[in-house]
C-alpha cells in the first residue's frame, strides 16, 4: 500500500462507552475493536505524515505509508496503555486521534533528523558587527542586548537548549532524544531562558515588563 | 563544536523573548489537545490562555494542534 494524500471518510463508530467496554474485551469483539482503532489511528498518523512530508525529500510513498503504519502501531500501544485516562471530556475518536499524529509526528521529525548533526553551542556566535558600518548599522540595539544576556545570564544549559531549537530549529523531540531527556524537560527549560532573557532586557530597558495574563 | 550557529537575527528576537507565562508542560499541552480542539472547532472564540500561550511558544504540539483540527474539519459531521 502507498501513502496517498489522506481523505477521511465518516463511519459508523461506537458509542464512547462502546469503545472502551470493546477494547477492554478479551475475546473476538476486543480484537475486533483493536483493528478499528488501528483504523483511526493509521487515518490520523497519515495525514500528519503527508503534511509533514517536505521534511523527508527523498522518501517516496512506500516510506511515508511505512512510517505512518509504524506509527499508527506505536500509537496503538499508548492508547492501549492509556485507555483507563479517557475521561470523556471529548469523543472517544478526537482522543485517539492525538495519540496518532503525536507518533506520526515524531517519527517523521526523527527519520529527517537520522543522519544529522546536532548543533549545541555553548558560546553565541555573531558576525563581527564591526567589519562594516553598515553591517554594525544593521545589528539592532535589542538584538546586541539579546546577544548579551544570552551571554552573561542564560545558564549554559540553557544556552545550547535554546541556540538549538530557537535558532538551529532542532525539533524539541529530536532534541531531547540526543540529549537523553523528555519533551517536557526542554519546553522547561526554553521557558526559563526566555524568562531570564525578557527579565534581563526589562531591567536594561529595552523591553517594557508584560501586562499579567489573567486566566479564567 | 567549531561550526559556529545560524547567526542570531532579528528574525529570531520574536521567538527568543516571546513570554510563555503562564507556564503549560508539553504533556498537559497533550492531555488538554483533544478538549481544547474541539472546543475551538465549536467556537473560534473559545479561549484558554494556558493552553494558546503553550502553542505559540511550543511548534511541535502547535503542529500537532494544527492536524487535529484538519482531520477533525475534514471529517464529514
Amino acid at each position: 500500500m502507498t501513502l496517498m494524500q489522506p481523505v477521511t471518510s465518516a463511519t459508523e463508530q461506537p458509542s464512547d462507552e462502546s469503545w472502551v467496554a470493546d477494547l477492554t474485551d478479551p475475546g473476538p469483539s476486543g480484537l475486533a475493536a483493536q483493528r478499528t482503532l488501528h483504523d483511526l489511528l493509521l487515518r490520523a498518523a497519515r495525514l500528519q505524515v503527508w503534511r509533514l512530508r517536505h521534511q523527508l525529500p527523498g522518501a517516496g510513498s512506500v516510506d511515508l505509508e511505512d512510517l505512518a503504519q509504524q506509527a499508527a502501531d506505536d500509537a496503538l500501544m499508548a492508547v492501549l496503555s492509556k485507555l483507563d485516562t479517557f475521561e470523556g471530556r471529548s469523543r472517544f475518536t478526537t482522543w485517539v486521534y492525538k495519540f496518532g499524529i503525536l507518533h506520526a509526528g515524531v517519527a517523521v521529525r526523527r527519520q529527517a533528523w537520522r543522519h544529522r548533526e546536532v548543533p549545541l553551542f555553548d558560546s553565541i556566535h555573531s558576525p563581527d558587527p564591526g567589519s562594516t558600518p553598515e553591517a554594525y548599522a544593521e545589528s539592532s540595539d535589542l538584538l546586541r542586548a539579546v546577544e548579551a544576556a544570552i551571554t552573561h545570564d542564560l545558564t549554559s544549559h540553557q544556552r545550547r537548549v535554546a541556540l538549538a531549537l530557537l535558532v538551529d530549529h532542532v525539533p524539541i523531540d529530536v532534541l531531547a532524544e540526543r540529549l537523553s531527556t523528555s519533551r517536557n524537560a526542554l519546553y522547561k527549560t526554553l521557558h526559563d531562558a526566555r524568562q531570564r532573557l525578557r527579565e534581563s532586557l526589562c531591567a536594561s530597558g529595552h523591553l517594557d515588563p508584560a501586562p499579567h495574563r489573567s486566566t479564567p | 563544536m567549531t561550526r559556529p550557529h545560524s547567526p542570531i537575527t532579528d528574525n529570531y528576537l520574536a521567538g527568543l523573548l516571546l513570554d510563555t507565562s503562564p507556564y503549560l508542560s508539553c504533556d498537559e499541552c497533550f492531555e488538554n489537545m483533544d478538549i481544547y480542539v474541539e472546543k475551538i472547532i465549536a467556537d473560534p472564540e473559545h479561549q484558554d490562555v494556558p493552553m494558546q500561550v503553550h502553542l505559540a511558544g511550543c511548534p511541535a504540539c502547535a503542529e500537532e494542534a494544527d492536524t487535529l483540527v484538519e482531520l477533525l474539519t475534514s471529517e464529514p459531521a
